[in-house]
């Protein structure tokens, strides 16, 4: 082939990748003085309507705009590498990304006037100015461009290679593209049909149990779009990164398929303590959210194995001596070890979360806010970074003078991380409830809380550094004088297969399951309210 | 005039010939390996996981019961 | 070497993972087994009582009218208190509750979406405007208890609580309507 695959998408992958990480940016500077003005050091500081601008934008920023634009931006680039092909449709991709990126400076532009302080989570009957959700729309039309070219792109490669099975990672980001088509459905319709027309005066009231029900079809399995990633470099980059083999290319694709059907039918377990669902439903879908587990701890095992491959390759002898044997100077390795880490800690809190009678104990504290920057800002980000830190020299051309910085810079994100996070699993215990501009550190039952809370900004300032010190390695890449010396990317399977059954090389059996799954998790709750509207709430205008 | 191929053109690839690099893992040393594997990943991803069943089931017994019924 | 090598290879490497997933499906099993065991046994459920009601009627007339809220015991001594949950305040502010009694606490909002939790208590359920939520409880310790109100509801959501007074039972006297108020401190 003559024309090198990845500068084909070289520009179109930096330029979601720099929208990413500088939204990312930006959030974490929101996040850490959020913490500072919330915590007994910054008593008088900050107004609530400083403080829910700075949670909406942080969240906004951290939920959608950098997963939806480095999620994309990766896809971009596996598709042309994995399947050494130019993307079909690059025009198309264009137009995706100036369209999100439109959306979002229209949601920005609502957010930074105060018009749309209703957090990352929308809560109608609180309404927004009609632009911030619209300009949510766009970026998420924008990502469904991006599906569908992930899509195209697979279907071509498909067709110039009868009966070979699909890289694996393409076959995880098709099933990351295909899972979040069917995601976006829930708030779509949220969006679309009650709260922008609320939000542009059209509707004066709003059935406020079927929006909660419809945002919660989107709620989960968003998390999963955002996960799939790491776990595509889990099983596809990280053998090879550590000098081994992918334990079983069959689990790969088996975990990306489950995702893609378990993922969806479990958003109900975000709404268990809502009065507008019974126990019945709640019961299936807390049922339903176990079996997501699965592709989970069938990855730590794979995982593990793959990396027990390479440590003992490396001379690692006995139960454990393979751990310390690994190449642990290389980031890719590194955030994985650190990554499985808070995905153990950040696991056991979802698994909580999800518990039918205890999250009465925790729903609405700072467990939940503990759980999800764990294991969404902790082990995904991390991975994140991880992968950003491997293609950064394919797509540059350049190599890094030392890769003390990209660890330095992992550490600092793990350590940070676990010393915000734990103590606001211990808070969360103690009753110390979310989304609160300032405490009054007076009453007794509060006082005992304001260490930890200190303990924790000091965590979140930690993470400030880590980072900061992340931009600032990938631009160091961009003026490195060290050229990119060639270097495979993906990892061999132990068993590369030559042939794959259908059912692991396509969706079509997938996407009729996850009908059916969805059928028998949402039917009813979102056919109660057609036979039986909820008595509509009146529209509560923020700006 | 012949240009240096681009290194960047080598960066690609998985699934099978074309497609897959190959790396440098020697298959003696493989089957070798796997003689063991995957005894330290069981061990050590079963301890993980026994654990956190424990402790989600210490959680449950000595925290949550105890704070009273909800229903 | 023989094709069949590989072949007993990838045949080998699956088994260990059926094997793993047998073991971690046990595991699961046995812990929804406890819950679904302590669901039926001890009655621990979330709270889902699906009870419509509308929030633009709701100070008019009934359940939820101004003069009906707070804590009453009704004739067979059962212990309820209602509690109306708005921008920005909980009415009323101080709820009395009695210890080691069977507890039913029945919130509504007119306005928005809120929540509560009652601090070092499982009980916690959202306020959907729409909705009546519904908690049963037992308070297991006297003492004065905080619930805030734990949804984002608005730019004065950090400054709405109530007080839960856990009353020891000689402390929780009924008037002669069957009203408990909070004790004076």
């Amino acid at each position: 082939m003559g024309e090198c695959p990845v500068r084909n998408v070289e520009r179109l992958c930096l330029a979601h990748f720099w929208v990413a990480f500088a939204a990312f940016l930006v959030a974490a500077l929101l996040g850490t003085w959020q913490m500072w003005v919330r915590s007994p050091l910054g008593a008088n500081i900050g107004t609530p309507s400083q403080y829910f601008l700075s949670v909406t934008a942080h969240g906004v920023a951290m939920a959608y705009v950098l997963t939806t634009f480095f999620i994309m931006g990766f896809g971009y680039f596996v598709a042309v590498t994995a399947l050494a092909r130019p993307l079909p449709g690059k025009a198309w991709a264009w137009g995706g990304f100036w369209l999100a990126i439109t959306g979002v400076a229209l949601a920005l532009w609502a957010i930074l006037t105060g018009k749309a302080s209703v957090l990352f989570t929308f809560y109608p009957p609180l309404t927004g100015s009609a632009f911030f959700y619209i300009g949510l729309v766009l970026v998420v039309i924008g990502s469904w461009i991006w599906c569908v070219l992930m899509l195209v792109a697979m279907g071509a490669w498909k067709r110039e290679n009868p009966g070979r099975p699909i890289p694996l990672a393409m076959f995880g980001t098709c099933a990351n593209a295909v899972m979040w088509l069917w995601t976006t459905v829930g708030v779509a319709v949220e969006l679309l049909f009650q709260v922008i027309p609320a939000a542009l005066g059209l509707v004066q009231t709003i059935d406020v149990g079927l929006a909660r029900t419809l945002f919660s079809w989107t709620l989960h399995a968003i998390v999963y779009f955002w996960l799939i990633p790491a776990y595509i470099a889990f099983y596809t980059m990280v053998p090879r990164a550590a000098g081994g083999r992918l334990y079983s290319d069959t689990m790969g694709r088996l975990t990306f398929i489950l995702f893609l059907i378990y993922s969806l039918p479990v958003g109900m377990h975000h709404l268990l303590m809502d009065p507008e669902h019974g126990n019945g439903t709640k019961f299936i879908q807390v049922l339903l959210t176990a079996f997501v587990s699965v592709p989970t701890l069938l990855t730590i095992f794979t995982i593990t194995a793959s990396l027990e491959i390479a440590g003992r390759l490396r001379g690692g002898r006995g139960v454990f001596g393979w751990i310390a044997s690994l190449p642990w100077e290389r980031p890719m390795v590194l955030a994985t070890g650190l990554g499985f880490i808070m995905l153990g800690f950040g696991g056991f809190g979802g698994l909580i979360n999800m518990g039918y009678g205890m999250n009465a104990m925790v729903h609405n504290t700072s467990w939940v806010t503990a759980h999800f920057h764990l294991i969404f800002g902790g082990s995904v980000v991390i991975m994140y970074f991880a992968i950003a830190y491997e293609v950064w020299p394919r797509l540059t051309g350049r190599e890094y003078p030392s890769l003390t910085p990209l660890r330095l810079q992992l550490w600092l994100w793990f350590i940070g991380m676990m010393v915000m996070t734990v103590p606001w699993h211990w808070l969360g215990l103690q009753g110390q409830w979310r989304r609160v501009a300032n405490f009054n550190y007076a009453d007794p039952i509060i006082a005992p809380w304001g260490p930890w809370v200190v303990v924790s900004l000091a965590g979140g300032v930690i993470l400030l550094v880590s980072a900061l010190l992340f931009v600032g390695n990938l631009l160091s890449l961009h003026r490195s004088t060290a050229m990119v010396v060639a270097r495979p990317l993906y990892a061999l399977a132990v068993h590369p297969p030559r042939r794959v059954p259908a059912a692991l090389n396509g969706f079509g059996l997938w996407n009729v399951l996850v009908l059916i799954l969805m059928l028998v998790a949402y039917g009813w709750p979102l056919a109660q309210f057609a036979v039986e509207p909820s008595p509509t709430a009146i529209v509560h205008r923020v700006e | 005039m012949a240009r240096e191929p681009d290194p960047r053109l080598q960066a690609s690839s998985a699934a099978d010939s074309r497609f897959d690099v190959a790396d440098e893992v020697d298959e003696a040393a493989l089957a070798a390996v796997m003689r063991y594997v995957p005894l330290g990943a069981g061990v050590l991803a079963g301890t993980a996981v026994a654990l956190l069943v424990l402790g989600y089931l210490l959680i449950y017994a000595l925290v949550f019961i105890p704070r009273g019924t909800v229903g | 070497m023989s094709e069949r090598q590989p072949d007993m290879q990838e045949r080998r490497i699956l088994g260990t993972e059926l094997l793993w997933s047998f073991g971690v499906g046990v595991l699961i099993a046995a812990t929804l087994s406890i819950i679904v065991l302590t669901a039926l046994t001890m009655g621990i459920n979330p709270p889902s009582n699906v009870e419509r009601a509308d929030p633009k009627t709701l100070h008019l007339s009934g359940e939820f009218a101004e003069h009906n809220l707070g804590t009453s015991v009704a004739a067979d001594g059962s212990v309820t208190a209602r509690i109306i949950a708005t921008q920005f305040m909980f009415v009323p502010h101080c709820i009395a509750v009695p210890e080691g009694r069977p507890v039913t606490l029945r919130l509504a909002a007119p306005d928005v979406i809120h929540g509560i939790l009652i601090t070092g208590t499982n009980v916690n359920t959202m306020v959907v405007p729409g909705f009546v939520a519904q908690v049963h409880t037992q308070f297991t310790r006297s003492g004065d208890l905080l619930m805030p109100c734990h949804e984002y509801c608005g730019l004065g959501h950090s400054e709405m609580w109530a007080t839960v007074q856990v009353l020891p039972e000689g402390d929780f006297r009924p008037d002669g309507n069957g009203r408990v108020s909070c004790a004076q401190r």
